[in-house]
């Protein structure tokens, strides 16, 4: 009975390869895991045999520019894998301001109906979390958001709504995230931003990266121009404090 | 600049796609018959990866602004200026002034047309496709209105009327077992290779939507997030197959049950609502052939495209 230390391995189609963690026992847990995947996405992307490589949720995809390099890198993927744990990532610390409820936030009271909850504990809740930005996908720029608190886990809407606006705040099943674009949707929505998830004139693209993390903060409108995103990208200080008024530092907001 | 007369129905500016760019979410996006852009390319000079626009159906009216060569690859289009008549797979000349008038598809799905000089378009996120999901890249990441006007490249100088037969359309479309395949029942893995399927009404860029017998999975299972990639087929609670397509979602959560090959992807692009294709196992040495065969067709166009001397010449490789 002794515990299953290596993730699989397996190809998807002729030219990518998948590392699959999930029911990787042991003593990791599902973050350990990631951040490994996330440091073995970083140190590949060095090599120039792949066109991308992808992380989703306990697994990473790799896929090769030409697959004769295949049996190469299924060889280091696995040293790679032995090898010791990193240090944590150090990933930004976000703060999005968020609108809960009214129109911004349909959903708010049913979701706080659906747990018996008030609508302020739902948002208390809410933005007591830090979530970990696990890995990027579904749409350009969007998050999958790793910490839900499980009194917030609610079904998805019956219906999908055909279109959300960009920003929406939700929560689907055992998650929470942001629209970064209008698209049709099912989640329950709670709040809006006025955060760009996604500009696809900027250099990386995406504001949010795996490793970092999201904390929402309740705002009273997001249409006051003091609102901005708060990024705290220095962690390797102690003494960094965590969270910042709300107006503390406008020239390190992202955009 | 070509002026939009009349658009089309969904017309498109797109390239071979964007590389590098799925692990932010963002698809690769591109040519949905690659192979169809690349012949439609290489028959006017210009680079493979040049943008051209992809006809999906309907009629378009497009005025040159200036003297330009053409071609038009994949779905077969009748071609007109004025009154004269033009050769589908072929390079002819416009000249400045003069509208190009397409009609169709008589056959097929998706066409390309290319334009000495490519289409000119922002480079965005490493490409001149338009996804529309995103509302990025191409012309103003939307598909062609009335009253467009899109930007060309440089001219170039060419001569003389070449053309090329292209490959024939088959509906048999070449995959390989997934990674999930063995998690359906055995009567379904049976039923997928065996069984016609029906591409339905709803299939876009993102995905061709099959419809045909329900898919079972042996057990309820739930999978994690992962990548998925254009010629994923994933099958979905309603057991009916999507085989995404180059808009496709970067991540999905649905069982994998085969994926097409690179070589046959194409025959996606080509198959109209409606139609019907099946799906032929194959065996990773059969994909690297079939890698082969299109390499060798690349091949033996360019030598003739270069040994072309002062005659109309008539390609005529086909798979």
């Amino acid at each position: 009975m002794s515990d299953e230390l290596q993730p699989k391995l397996f190809l998807l189609g002729e030219k990518a390869l998948v590392l699959d963690c999930a029911g990787l026992s042991g003593s990791s847990s599902k973050l350990e895991i990631q951040r490994q995947i996330w440091h073995i996405a970083d140190i590949c992307r060095a090599s120039g045999d792949f066109d991308d490589i992808v992380p989703g949720n306990n697994n990473l995809t790799f896929f090769f520019k030409d697959s004769k390099k295949i049996p190469f890198w299924i060889k280091q993927i696995n040293t790679l894998w032995s090898n010791k744990r990193p240090q944590d990532k150090p990933g930004k610390l976000i703060q999005i301001p968020v609108q809960y409820g009214g129109e911004y936030g349909p959903d708010l009271n049913a979701v706080a109906e659906y747990h018996k909850l008030t609508a302020q504990e739902v948002i208390a809740i809410h933005t007591s979390t830090q979530y970990n930005v696990l890995f990027l996908g579904f749409q350009p720029g969007f998050p999958y958001l790793d910490g839900l608190d499980e009194r917030l886990f609610t079904p998805r809407l019956a219906t999908p709504r055909l279109s959300i606006p960009a920003g929406s705040v939700g929560i689907g099943g055992e998650q929470t995230g942001i629209y970064p674009t209008r698209s049709p949707g099912g989640w329950q929505l709670i709040g809006r931003s006025s955060l760009a998830l996604f500009d696809a004139t900027s250099e990386h693209g995406a504001l949010l990266a795996p490793g970092d993390r999201v904390q929402f903060v309740s705002v009273l409108s997001i249409s006051e121009p003091s609102i901005s995103v708060q990024v705290i990208s220095d962690l390797s200080s102690p003494k960094q404090p965590i969270l910042k008024p709300a107006k503390a530092s406008h020239k390190e907001s992202s955009r | 600049m070509i002026e939009v007369l009349t658009p089309g129905l969904h017309t498109t500016v797109q390239d071979l796609g964007r590389t590098g760019y799925r692990h932010i979410g963002v698809p690769v996006s591109g040519a949905l018959d690659r192979q169809a852009l690349i012949l439609a390319n290489r028959l006017v000079a210009n680079p493979d990866n040049a943008a051209s626009l992809e006809l999906t159906a309907g009629t378009l009216e497009l005025k040159f602004h200036r003297d330009a060569w053409f071609s038009l690859t994949g779905a077969h289009y009748e071609i007109n200026i004025g009154s004269r008549e033009f050769w589908h797979g072929w390079r002819s000349k416009i000249n400045a002034g003069e509208t190009l008038c397409l009609r169709g598809p008589k056959s097929g799905m998706r066409a390309y047309l290319a334009v000495d000089g490519g289409i000119d378009v922002p480079i965005c996120l490493g490409s001149r496709s338009t996804l529309m999901t995103a509302e990025l890249g191409g012309h103003q990441g939307r598909v062609l209105k009335v009253g467009d006007r899109i930007p060309l490249g440089d001219k170039r100088s060419l001569s003389k009327p070449i053309g090329a037969v292209q490959r024939n359309y088959s509906n048999e479309v070449r995959a390989l077992p997934g990674p999930e395949m063995a998690l359906f029942t055995q009567e379904s893995r049976r039923v997928f290779w065996s069984s016609q399927w029906q591409v339905s009404n709803d299939s876009n860029r993102m995905g061709a939507r099959l419809s045909g017998e329900t898919l079972k999975l042996a057990q309820e299972q739930s999978l994690n997030s992962h990548a998925v990639m254009p010629g994923t087929i994933q099958v979905p609670p309603s057991g009916q197959p999507i085989v995404l397509l180059a808009d496709g979602q970067t991540t999905g959560g649905y069982p994998k049950i085969a994926t097409v090959i690179e070589a046959d992807l194409w025959k996606l692009a080509q198959t109209r609502p409606g139609q019907k294709l099946q799906f032929i196992h194959v065996s990773p040495n059969q994909v690297e052939d079939a890698n082969h065969e299109w390499q060798q067709y690349f091949y033996r166009l360019q030598r003739a495209i270069d040994a072309n001397s002062s005659c109309l010449q008539l390609i005529t490789y086909s798979l």
